[in-house]
């Protein structure tokens, strides 16, 4: 079994009298690219918060490369870089003297840092804003600086809270093309996100939450096609509507002259569809298929779409 | 285990803060110094005697540079810690490797040098402008380092337990101000009648300024050493406050 990053075990939290988590269960090994999909208000903030010591937990444990994060915290927070969903503000300094003092936090003096500080600046467009004060900063750049001083003591482990939340289409994609590399480098990714797209294309694992309980987990592509609906929906010409159909080994239902087939891999599958219908002189009119996504996952667990 | 180089960085931070803010935190106490020195002092000291053998301008000093010193200790923890929380900043030190005994006493530095540093420069006003004598300059920098660790340790209770800057402010308003200034600032306790003198022995504030105007010009309503553990005291119960609710993280997390 590969080295856990992250363990989460029965993690439970209720504010006064609602419960936030009751009892979240969350397994990330290292180098893995983890999304904590649900919609807001699910609980995936309480458990980042829990996870890097900015939330009182009431039962249940966080560890950090086996270690607990309360009686360990110096050690578990050191292996983890955080870019909080909400952006901070700051009157007073340079946002390359706040990435010093970010390291310094750290136990990094500033000789140390100035390399990374430097090509962090570099990598994330930042450079020529160095000395300017954050609230100077485009709400990209910020977005970006938030994701420099998550990493400028080179953590094993990065937490991204909705790190696209209210960013444009453009830097969206820039940012998931430097979590990839970052990903390709070796570090471990926790990602919270409602957006289906991004859990899709980042993450290797996926755990579903809503209201608190993890809801279903496995890899974006095993979840839709064990609870999506893909299928593929073929178009008969008027002549061969009247002809027998093959005995396909597959589900499939007649509507008119439409076949509708629920497949679990449409794109697999098509090839044998067209070779045994072309083979019984079934000529084809049209073919559409449907690929489920995450969306249609959560659909099916909580009734209820993931921005509702 | 300590975490040497994080307790160096927030400490000078918090010391780079105000002195990136100077004009608001230190010039305008050097101001009101000045003129409290002038009206006060020049135009009141035609009308009033001399006080316990001083002129009514050397006497309001020593009260001055107390008040001085204390309130910018306060409020640079306070209104620091506050404004951490309010713009969302608190959590990048909450989330690093930095104990909650660390996060406390950076602070606590962080606020006592702007007290010393504001004490002092009055205090070199004093001595510029009206050549206030200091008779022991040891027992002077004592009192305003206590001081200054105290109040900047009262401050950062203050600014843990406050949510907004109203309540700060209420704070600052209806306690501390009021307290320097019936503390002595401006008059010898002995001038009051009875029932307020012994009021006075409950004001905390009354002991550091007769403390600190004792080791300037040799005069104090009372005895410099109950001063002076006065000031010890209150820096061992502000700190110890201060530091028992961070390592809580009561009004910090939720």
């Amino acid at each position: 079994m590969p080295e856990l990053a992250i363990q989460i075990k029965d993690l439970k939290k209720s504010y006064q009298d609602v419960f936030a988590l009751k009892g979240v269960n969350v397994d990330i090994p290292k180098g893995e690219f983890f999304g904590l999909l649900g919609p807001n208000g699910a609980g995936k903030t309480t458990t980042i918060n829990i996870l890097t010591g900015l939330v009182f937990k009431d039962s249940g444990n966080c560890l950090v490369f086996g270690k607990d994060t309360v009686s360990n915290y110096r050690f578990t927070r050191s292996k983890i870089g955080i870019a909080a969903q909400e952006l901070s503000v700051d009157w007073f300094f340079s946002i390359e003297n706040l990435l010093f003092f970010q390291a310094g936090y750290y136990g990094i003096n500033r000789i140390d840092a100035k390399q990374k500080i430097d090509s962090l600046l570099k990598r994330l467009g930042l450079n020529k804003k160095k000395n300017s004060k954050l609230r100077q900063l485009s709400g990209g750049m910020k977005r970006r600086f938030q994701i420099a001083k998550a990493l400028v003591h080179d953590p094993d482990i990065l937490i991204l809270d909705e790190p696209t939340a209210g960013v444009d289409v453009e830097l969206r994609h820039e940012l998931w093309n430097y979590l990839r590399e970052l990903h390709n480098n070796g570090k471990t990714i926790l990602l919270t996100t409602h957006y289906i797209e991004e859990a899709e294309l980042l993450c290797d694992n996926v755990s579903i939450i809503d209201e608190g309980k993890i809801l279903k987990k496995g890899s974006p592509k095993s979840l839709t096609e064990d609870l999506g609906k893909s299928g593929i929906t073929v178009q008969l010409t008027q002549e061969s509507i009247d002809k027998k159909l093959p005995m396909l080994d597959l589900d499939y239902s007649i509507e008119d002259s439409r076949i509708h087939f629920s497949v679990k891999n449409p794109e697999l599958v098509i090839p044998k569809i067209i070779q045994e219908l072309t083979s019984k002189n079934i000529a084809i009119h049209s073919i559409k298929t449907e690929t489920s996504s995450l969306e249609d996952v959560f659909l099916s667990l909580t009734g209820k779409s993931i921005n509702e | 285990m300590v975490n040497w180089i994080g307790l160096y960085t927030l400490t000078s931070r918090e010391v780079g803060r105000f002195f990136s803010v100077y004009r608001q935190t230190v010039i305008p106490g050097l101001i009101s110094s000045v003129l409290y020195i002038l009206i006060f002092g020049f135009t009141l000291e035609q009308r009033i005697s001399e006080i316990q053998g001083v002129s009514y301008t050397m006497f309001i000093m020593p009260g001055l540079i107390m008040m001085n010193t204390l309130t910018n200790a306060s409020s640079n923890t306070s209104s620091s810690m506050l404004q951490m929380k309010l713009l969302q900043q608190l959590p990048d030190l909450l989330t690093a490797p930095l104990s909650g005994i660390e996060i406390a006493l950076a602070y606590i530095i962080g606020g006592a040098v702007r007290g010393m540093v504001n004490g002092i420069l009055v205090l070199l006003v004093g001595v510029l402008l009206i050549d206030l004598p200091v008779h022991d300059i040891g027992g002077t920098l004592l009192f305003l380092f206590l001081v200054s660790w105290a109040f900047s340790s009262m401050g950062l209770v203050m600014g843990q337990i406050a949510e907004s800057w109203d309540q700060l402010a209420m704070i600052q308003n209806f306690f501390l101000t009021p307290l320097s200034f019936l503390g002595g600032v401006f008059y010898s306790i002995k001038m009051l009648p009875n029932w307020a003198q012994s009021l006075s022995y409950f004001n905390p504030i009354y002991y550091m300024i007769n403390g600190i105007r004792y080791t300037i010009l040799e005069k104090s309503d009372s005895s410099v050493m109950t001063s002076l553990w006065m000031a010890v005291l209150l820096t061992i119960l502000f700190t110890s406050l201060a530091i028992l609710l961070m390592k809580s993280g009561k009004r910090i997390k939720q």
